[in-house]
């Protein structure tokens, strides 16, 4: 089996691995968070921690799930709010934890309502033994306007709450971000300047994900009712990723310490949201989905991509795709791509000429006798969704041609 | 003994297998699997309604093209019709349609959908001979262009041939089902009546607009060595005695079979699931030519029959069959304690004013004799399609127009 070193050094802290469980209800006790480190996560964000005079009070039932075709857990509604455990108990389990697993990360994510409970969990989650703070700003589930998400839209209040964990301790510290907003630079900023070390993005993204049809009500339903409430899984990964590129590519921002959150179930997954400069990463849904152990295939996943990439050490990786991503006015518009068909693939099954014609140029002609699509050139404008319906393949990239009186070469072109 | 016998053998797909069965299909341009079916059913419409979750929009396309549609969910031998030209076999396997349209039809039940409707009555009255598929889908289709319809069976049971496909292939309570919703159309049926014998075509097509002929393939066929033997039992008598006594019937450790159709496969895999210890098989094609869908010889092999191709009977002498292979030299010679020749079927049209030129009636255009108030279809009617359920569909479906143009209709 392969072996390679998956450490990686983020805000001074060492990791053995970059894969954390993030903060929510898979590191909700001891237990659960012991369990995660025997089977291999490098660290652990405890489930938020709040305030004493904060009254967690959960809704039941809480979670609801997105599907398409056969497929379940497409996306993931969780109501869950902040640790319903008390202070106590909570600070009980990171000494114990600490205690028990010193080479393990163990971070603390702590969730104030005023100046005084942000500072004041900050020292008490030092003391008890954390590695590093997380301050959650973004829970979007939170029954009180004073704290979560509407505090994470606010950069004001963000800096002023940064400001107050740091009085509290001098332990490493990342802001978790929310995604419930257009530009998440300006918040960024205001942590930072208020003196965190990093962000963590994405929390969840408020959602409402199906409709109980016969009774009317979203799901799930809550005595009759339902909420507005966090999604997350798979399909919030293009959102994350989006985020965390655009808070990379803001030069005052540019490298910027990340843990990346957002639908991680895969190590490509995981490679992507470090390709865009995330150096830990944090876990959730996928775990609620299919427990602790999918971070053997990811951490294997992942070695086995760093011997393919010839790469010795994962930070050498972060943030590698950041200048990749440009702004659109900037792309190459001097040329089209057109389709090339690998007819030894093809099943005939005339996919790409539905989608050509009904959300393309109509540019594939079917030849229907012999069920063979061809493309016409005069119509085709190198879109390439064909491309993306073909159920096997057979659809690539082929000729390029250079637009009338334009300077790029074909040869230049880079596919 | 009879437990396995009255047990679908082929179980059917729960509402996740279904959608992942449904997400396999390609979703062709031009799929092939609706240019063939002979029912004229679009698989490729109802695959796609059940990908889309639209349920019962799959129960309507299946039900309005083919009013047995449970039945040939269960019964059709796909592989030679809608899914011979699936796409998906390009990647790996064509979609199994027979087993989603079970589905749908299971789901259609479940809700107690009424999906077909009368036409406006148009005052015009048709008598139906035999209650086959091929009748069961021309009442259908004739009362939804407005006709009056009355079935007459010479049996007690309704159904004709469905009542012999055994139970852990088609059980009877799917056939009532269909049934109960032709009648439920108005259709109105008469068991234990047989045209000409108690009723005679004369009283019929006096009192009806037209009288449409479907007797079927009823009787087995003899071979003349084994005539008057008393170890020899037909096949369609054997397979309608076993499902007339949902299985509760003796059958003797050690049976020969003589046929290779979807008929003698019924027999086998039925002597095998009633508890049969030894099941030889003997069959005049070989497998390269093999007459029985496949999925069936299959299943019959998956079973322990022993299936010997080749081979003609040679000579009987009581339960000692001695057989010659028709290619190569050798003999081979079987005692049996039962032997079932399932060697076709034929029509019994006595008194029904046709004649028969090689079991089919041959007296003018596809579905007409040569008395203008009479029709055919079914078995005795010339069609494109094997004898089959879905055959038998196609051509009540389609004497219907003819019929409805020949008394005025559109």
């Amino acid at each position: 089996m392969i072996k390679k070193d998956l450490s990686i050094e983020f805000l001074g802290v060492k990791f053995e691995n970059p894969f954390c469980l993030s903060s929510s209800p898979v590191g909700n006790c001891y237990d659960m968070c012991k369990k995660a480190y025997e089977v291999g996560w490098g660290g652990v964000v405890f489930k938020t921690i709040g305030p004493k005079s904060y009254f967690i009070d959960e809704v039941s039932p809480r979670f609801d799930k997105l599907n398409k075709e056969n497929t379940p857990f497409v996306g993931f509604k969780n109501m869950e709010q902040i640790a319903e455990h008390s202070l106590e108990e909570n600070l009980r389990d990171l000494r114990k934890l600490k205690k028990e697993f010193p080479n393990k990360v163990l971070i603390a994510s702590i969730m104030g309502n005023d100046e005084k409970t942000w500072e004041d969990l900050a020292r008490m989650v030092e003391e008890a033994g954390a590695d590093m703070i997380e301050m959650n700003l973004s829970c979007p589930q939170m029954t009180s306007h004073a704290m979560g998400s509407d505090v994470g839209t606010n950069p004001e209040l963000c800096k002023k709450y940064c400001q107050a964990v740091k009085r509290g301790s001098k332990l490493p510290m990342m802001a978790k971000m929310t995604p419930n907003i257009t530009d998440m630079v300006p918040v960024a900023l205001a942590c930072l300047e208020g003196g965190a070390d990093g962000i963590a993005a994405i929390n969840t993204i408020k959602s409402i994900c199906n409709i109980d049809l016969d009774k009317k009500i979203g799901l799930p339903i809550v005595d009759g009712k339902s909420a507005i409430s966090g999604y997350s899984g798979k399909a919030v990964k293009p959102v994350a990723l989006r985020f965390l590129q655009q808070m990379r590519q803001d030069p005052r921002l540019k490298d910027l310490p990340i843990s990346g959150i957002g639908g991680i179930e895969t190590w490509e997954d995981a490679a992507e949201f470090i390709l865009v400069g995330a150096s830990t990463l944090q876990v959730t849904t996928g775990i609620m989905q299919y427990g602790y152990r999918i971070v053997e295939d990811m951490k294997n996943g992942l070695m086995h991509y760093m011997e393919e990439q010839g790469v010795e050490h994962l930070s050498e990786l972060v943030g590698l795709a950041n200048k990749n991503i440009i702004p659109a006015e900037n792309l190459n518009r001097d040329y089209i791509v057109r389709p090339t068909f690998d007819y030894d693939k093809c099943v005939k099954c005339g996919r790409c000429y539905i989608s050509c014609y009904d959300g393309g140029h109509q540019a594939i002609e079917w030849d229907a006798e012999n069920r063979k699509p061809t493309c016409n050139k005069d119509k085709c404008v190198g879109c390439l969704l064909c491309g993306h319906v073909c159920p096997v393949g057979a659809i690539s990239k082929g000729e390029i041609t250079i637009k009338a009186g334009r300077k790029t070469k074909a040869k230049d072109v880079r596919l | 003994m009879d437990s396995n016998y009255k047990k679908e053998l082929e179980p059917g797909f729960s509402p996740l297998t279904v959608c992942e069965e449904a997400s396999r299909c390609l979703l062709c341009l031009d799929a092939p699997c609706s240019k063939a079916c002979p029912a004229g059913t679009s698989p490729d419409k109802f695959i796609r309604s059940v990908r889309f979750r639209n349920f019962k929009g799959a129960a309507e396309t299946i039900r309005e093209n083919n009013a047995l549609g449970a039945i040939c969910a269960r019964v059709c031998p796909t592989e030679k019709y809608c899914q011979k030209g699936c796409s998906r076999s390009g990647i790996d396997r064509p979609i199994d349609i027979g087993r989603i349209q079970r589905y749908v039809t299971d789901y259609e039940e479940s809700l107690k959908m009424e999906i077909l409707k009368a036409g406006k009555a148009n005052g015009k009255k048709v008598a139906i001979v035999g209650s086959g598929p091929s009748a069961l889908q021309a009442a259908v289709s004739l009362r939804s262009l407005g006709y009056a319809v009355e079935v007459f069976e010479k049996e007690k049971v309704l159904g004709g041939m469905l009542r012999l496909i055994p139970e852990y292939r088609l059980p009877d309570r799917v056939v009532d089902k269909e049934i109960e919703r032709i009648e439920k159309l108005g259709v109105k049926f008469h068991v234990g009546e047989c045209v000409g014998k108690d009723v005679k075509l004369e009283e019929l097509k006096k009192a009806f607009d037209a009288v449409l002929l479907a007797p079927g393939y009823s009787y087995g066929k003899m071979l003349p060595a084994f005539e008057g033997n008393p170890n020899v039992v037909l096949a369609v008598d054997f397979l309608r005695e076993v499902k007339a006594k949902k299985g509760e019937v003796k059958v003797p450790a050690n049976v020969l079979v003589v046929g290779g159709g979807d008929v003698a496969m019924d027999v086998v895999t039925t002597l095998k699931l009633l508890g049969v210890e030894h099941v030889t098989d003997v069959v005049y094609e070989q497998f390269k030519e093999f007459k029985a869908s496949k999925k069936e010889l299959e299943g019959a092999q998956r079973l322990g029959v022993t299936i010997m191709d080749g081979y003609v009977p040679a000579k009987v002498e009581g339960k000692v069959v001695s057989f010659a292979h028709r290619e190569i030299k050798g003999e081979v010679k079987i005692e049996a304690d039962k032997i079932i020749l399932a060697v076709g079927q034929y029509p019994d049209v006595s008194g029904l004013g046709v004649e028969l030129v090689k079991g089919e009636v041959n007296e003018g255009k596809k579905y007409f004799t040569k008395d203008p108030k009479v029709f055919v279809c079914g078995d005795i009617a010339k069609s494109e399609f094997d004898k089959t359920v879905v055959g038998g569909v196609r051509t009540g479906k389609e004497v219907a127009l003819y019929i409805d143009a020949a008394l005025g209709g559109k």
